[in-house]
């Protein structure tokens, strides 16, 4: 009998061709080149760095900094958030489909409320599109330095995610209650009051803290464009290479993003249980404490930081806000600059898309032996790995890696790399752990090595959730990707900084349009690509 | 009286201003002179340079003085523009963008006698670098994108060289600050690099510099630093502010001290005049539009 | 071949499955495996297959106490024992091909195990085993747009492409219809009989164990009821096995008539259904 030639064979020589032709360019522009790791030019550098982190800084006057700098960093991660939720809380109610009045029939308002609800769409994807660091930079120029700029940086970027998934939240519940509210006249806060919330509250709740965590994470780059905190001490310290105090901040770094994520998983546990408790509707004492403890949180943040926001809100700095804004329009959209915006652009794509492909290699392969495939203790060995790889944000990674690689593109695909594979590793680890077990144990019962079994018997059920969550990433790692080149690791981050310190605003603002135009296309890549995993 | 700290430096400037319009304190009705300066050295090292200038101008304009450190080189500007900062030590570019953001108001009033005459030195760690020819194709450290001698001169003296930054290198680093870029080339991170004469003897006297990193070149000479008050502050303030650093005389030993630490023999009179070839400059190396 | 002596089997929350189980199997030969839900059938084949390790009593399988063997000899002796699964453990988004090739891990070198995921390196092999139970149209399509019966079946073919000295089956058909069982177990048994290997299955249905096994072991209560040829198996015999169960016998009947006799109507299986009659006593 003729055997049948594999009828998905042409298909995935097509796809490999395609990927050959989409990275190849990629890493060239990207100037992908592993091996410079391993010339003595940089394994000097690097080593001479790492030599000076032992002993780790530990003089009482640079502790009191790094102690006042962490609070700094908490305050401002806390600070931010709360200004994050009055932000997108209007925004949210005003955006969402399920409070849309206009949506209950043909009325007079309804074109006015469907033009508004789209106005006030892009203005989220603005906030978003932008990175927080951008607009720290911006701040930066306007509040002059200090946590302040971070505190206004973290509330816009954050407000706008924080809409965007309040609305989708409101969305996804049962919707009826407030449908019926509204068609029986009620207003909009009345139908979110008595008809959404005490269905979505627990989970409102749960994201908002976990975005304080994230927050906690942003803070702490906040200071290399001078937004105080963590990241300013940082900052000094690589600029003059100074071992001993970067090794204490790094692992001040990693212990507070630690705490952060262990408070923040204790309070969304918290959380849940008094959900499936059927305190749902009004949370539980428990609940009620946490959030209460958190209001004073947010309450002493502003106190230490003394943000006086409020002088913002006079004539003269109001008009002098504007006045800055308003200097960065007219765009400029002449051949030259667009020609040179474009090549930072692709550079920056090079790194987003190579950063998360090698981070997605590197996280499978630290998700099996951190999924407890080898033992326990591989398990917590590999764990530690995981945590510390993400707890190291990417922009550190990249002055880490400037050392390592030089600077340039490829620093940057690095530190995204390194980061993401923390990240990604614990989500694959995850995926894997919940993977029916049963395929790959008949594998192995059947004399199939490990490896291959893995192969065969986990990989394909775990591939999709696995692409889909790399996909997730890569939306957010081509934003991370923009402002790497501020601290030398290449793509538009370096344009931008460089223009915005010779007061080229209008250089400046097409460098910003090129990473909004960069990420919302990244996001609708990504979504289309996630569509077609289903 | 001073407060210096990292603290404030991590509050940064912002703290310092709005502390008189919002927070309601004793303080808040005295009048204040807000110093600050370009940070084209480490923060802690500026504020060690102050500390004694900031005690002499105290004392001679009978007002308290504060110290506001910074570490971006652009924020010094916006600050002046508007009207966070009184009197602030700029960088010759700094000082032309200072001088167009407010639209002229900002006035230059003394600099240092070597001001005048102001060099940048061009060095490396690399023995195969030999003139700054070779530099073509290697990784380049400049300091802030707005420093005069760490930037904008030794762009524009390359160019008339013949290599162009943004073309002639393998990559540019903004190391950010003139000791950085020392700290950088002598890692290696940067195979060569460029800052202002005065920092590099400075550092040279204090035994600071790794003995591999060697000078390849030095510009020609040209106006930098000056100290520059705000427009719409009071003149007779601005008079006595230039009078105090004219004053302040060698043969003084206090004076002395101050001179020292800030890299001066005497304090001269300057003019806007004086930073015109920094503009043309400036517009040739395309940082000026 | 196979050698159990006294095996018993407690299972991790100390429930006992097996108790004092003594039972030989010379090779090439057929022993069908019955007895009521919940008997140890499974846990018998799971002895078997080296897959679990009895608590008391001495085990030898393919002439090797599998428990006293270094990893690597373990994993070589389980490459030579083939098990088909009642609920085929196949991830779901694999293609059919691979499912089948993934018989011989065991056996290929890493490389090839690795290569043959971006392209089936024995696409022949696979379609001649899927050929043997109707299946050779769906080779390549992806488990899930598979029926049970289908994806029961794809289990078999994974087993014959093994080509194992040990076919262990543990009701390898229960999904398929009376005409179809028959087809399968007969496949398996030509299998098995050409090549000279053992095989073991535990069948659900009675009448089919008794049709196309020489040889039947009922189990009850993780002990052995009976071990006789299936000539010498009678009603009283089985009726004492299903005790429980009431006065019904397990067996093929249970399917809807009518479902078979649409299934024979197929010209398709029309000439395997017939064939499979002569292995109906
Ligand atoms: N992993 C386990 N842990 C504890 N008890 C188990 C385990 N697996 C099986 N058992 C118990 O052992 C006994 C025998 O199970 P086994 O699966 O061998 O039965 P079986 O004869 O195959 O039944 P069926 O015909 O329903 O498949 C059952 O009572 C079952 O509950
Ligand atoms: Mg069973």
């Amino acid at each position: 009998m003729k055997a049948p030639r594999d009828p998905a064979a042409l298909a995935r020589v097509g796809g490999l061709l395609l990927a050959t032709v989409v990275l190849w360019p990629l890493a060239v522009i990207g100037e992908f080149r592993p091996w410079v790791l391993f010339e003595a030019q940089n394994l000097r550098v690097m080593g001479g760095f790492l030599g000076g982190f032992l002993p780790p800084a530990s003089g009482g006057e640079f502790l009191a900094y790094l102690g006042q700098a962490t609070i700094e960093t908490l305050a401002m991660a806390s600070a931010g958030i709360a200004l994050a939720f009055v932000v997108a809380v209007p925004l949210a109610v005003a955006t969402t489909q399920a409070l849309s009045i206009s949506r209950l029939g043909p009325g007079p308002g309804r074109r006015r409320g469907e033009l508004l609800r789209a106005g006030l769409r892009i203005l989220l994807v603005v906030l978003r599109g932008i990175p927080e660091l951008v607009w720290a930079l911006l701040f930066v120029r306007v509040l002059g330095l200090g946590p302040a700029a971070g505190v206004l940086a973290l509330g816009l970027t954050y407000g706008g995610m924080l809409a965007k998934v309040y609305a989708e939240i409101l969305e996804s519940g049962d919707q009826r209650p407030a449908r019926a509210l509204l068609e029986a006249g009620g207003s909009r806060l009345q139908a979110l009051c008595y008809g959404l919330l005490p269905g979505v509250a627990q989970e409102l709740t749960s994201y908002t803290v976990y975005r304080w965590e994230c927050a906690v994470r942003a803070s702490v780059v906040m200071g290399f464009v001078g937004a105080g905190g963590l990241g300013q001490l940082m900052d000094q310290s690589m600029k003059m290479l100074n071992g001993g105090e970067a090794a204490s901040i790094l692992l001040t770094f990693l212990a507070l993003v630690l705490a952060a994520d262990a408070l923040s998983a204790f309070f969304r546990r918290q959380l849940g249980e008094a959900g499936t408790a059927g305190h749902a509707a009004a949370l539980g004492p428990l609940p009620l404490a946490i959030l209460a403890s958190l209001g004073g949180a947010v309450l002493a943040s502003f106190a230490w930081l003394d943000l006086g926001l409020g002088a913002l809100l006079s004539r003269a700095a109001a008009a002098s806000i504007a006045d800055f804004f308003a200097s960065f329009w007219p765009l400029d959209l002449s051949a030259g600059w667009l020609w040179k915006v474009g090549q930072g652009a692709l550079e920056t794509l090079a790194i987003s898309v190579l950063g998360t492909l090698l981070a997605t290699v590197c996280a499978l392969l630290l998700a099996l032996p951190a999924s407890g495939r080898h033992g326990a203790l591989l398990e917590q060995a590999t764990r530690f790995v995981l945590n510390a790889l993400r707890s190291v944000p990417e922009l550190v990674w990249a002055t880490l890696m400037a050392l390592a690689a030089g600077l340039g593109p490829f620093a940057g695909i690095l530190a995204l790399a390194l980061h993401t594979s923390g990240v990604l590793g614990r989500l694959f680890a995850e995926a894997l752990q919940n993977a029916p077990a049963t395929p790959r144990d008949a594998l192995l019962e059947a004399g199939t090595p490990a490896g291959v079994a893995f192969l065969y018997g986990s990989l394909p059920t775990v591939t999709p959730q696995l692409l889909a969550y790399a996909l997730y990433r890569w939306e957010m790692n081509i934003r991370m990707a923009a402002i790497l080149g501020f601290v030398g690791a290449g793509g538009l981050g370096q344009l931008l900084y460089v223009e915005l310190s010779l007061f080229h605003q209008a250089q400046a603002s097409t460098v910003i349009a090129a990473m909004l135009l960069l990420s919302v296309a990244v996001d609708a890549a990504s979504a289309s690509l996630r569509r077609r995993l289903g | 009286m001073f407060r210096f700290s990292r603290r404030l430096a991590l509050k940064g400037a912002l703290v310092c201003a709005l502390a008189i319009s919002v927070v309601p304190s004793a303080t808040a009705a005295e009048p204040v002179l807000r110093v600050s300066a370009i940070p084209d050295e480490a923060p802690t090292e500026l504020q060690r340079k102050f500390a004694p200038l900031g005690k002499y101008l105290e004392k001679e304009l009978a007002m308290k003085v504060s110290f506001v450190p910074v570490s971006d080189y652009a924020a010094v500007v916006e600050a002046l523009a508007s009207d966070k900062l009184d009197l602030a030590w700029l960088g010759g570019f700094t000082f032309v963008q200072a001088s167009i953001r407010t639209r002229g108001a900002a006035t230059p009033l003394v600099q240092r006698a070597e001001d005048a005459r102001f060099t940048s030195k061009f060095i490396t760690a690399d023995d195969n670098i030999k003139t700054l020819a070779d530099t073509r194709g290697k990784v380049f450290a400049f300091g802030s994108p707005s420093s005069t001698s760490g930037h904008l001169m030794p762009r524009y003296f390359l160019i008339q060289g013949g290599i162009n930054a943004d073309k002639d290198f393998k990559n540019v680093a903004f190391s950010g600050a003139h000791d950085a870029t020392v700290a950088f080339v002598a890692a290696g991170k940067a195979d060569a690099g460029v800052l202002n004469a005065s920092v590099w003897e400075k550092l040279v006297d204090q035994n600071k510099v790794d003995p591999k990193v060697r000078v390849i070149a030095t510009t020609p000479p040209y106006f930098d630093y000056n100290w520059t008050v705000r427009g719409g502050l009071d003149p007779e303030l601005v008079r006595k502010i230039a009078a105090a650093f004219l004053k302040l005389d060698p043969a003084n030993p206090e004076h002395a001290e101050i001179l020292a630490l800030q890299r001066a023999s005497r304090f001269i009179p300057t003019s806007k005049e004086n930073y015109q070839g920094i503009e043309q400059a400036a517009k040739a190396a395309g940082l000026l539009k | 071949m196979i050698r159990l002596r006294d095996v018993s089997l407690t299972h991790a929350d100390g429930f006992v499955a097996l108790r004092g189980l003594t039972l030989a199997a010379q090779p090439g030969e057929q022993i069908a495996i019955v007895g009521p839900s919940g008997a140890g059938k499974t846990s018998l084949l799971r002895l078997l297959g080296a897959a679990m390790r009895p608590t008391t009593g001495q085990l030898d399988v393919l002439d090797a106490d599998p428990w006293s063997l270094s990893t690597a000899d373990l994993r070589r002796l389980r490459a030579r024992i083939g098990v088909a699964h009642q609920a085929p453990p196949l991830p779901a988004r694999q293609r059919v091909v691979t499912a089948v090739l993934a018989g011989r891990l065991g056996r290929w070198p890493w490389w090839k195990s690795v290569a043959s995921l971006a392209y089936p390196l024995d696409i022949a092999g696979a379609a001649a085993a899927l050929a043997q139970l109707d299946l050779g149209e769906r080779i390549f399509d992806r488990c899930d747009r598979l029926s049970g019966g289908q994806l029961q079946r794809v289990g078999v073919a994974r087993v014959l492409y093994q080509q194992a000295q040990l076919l262990l089956a543990d009701e390898p058909v229960s999904a398929l219809d009376p005409a179809l069982a028959q087809q399968t177990v007969r496949v398996l048994t030509a299998d098995a009989a050409a090549r000279g290997a053992t095989l073991v299955a535990s069948l659900h249905a009675v009448d089919l164990a008794l049709a196309c096994f020489p040889r039947v072991v009922g189990i009850r209560d993780g002990r052995i009821a009976f071990d006789r040829p299936a000539a010498k198996v009678d009603r009283a015999l089985l009726r004492r096995l299903y005790a429980s169960e009431g006065g019904q016998l397990p067996g093929l009947a249970e399917v809807p008539p009518a479902a078979s006799a649409q299934r024979l109507l197929r010209p398709a299986v029309g000439g395997e259904a017939a064939r499979a009659d002569s292995c109906w006593r």
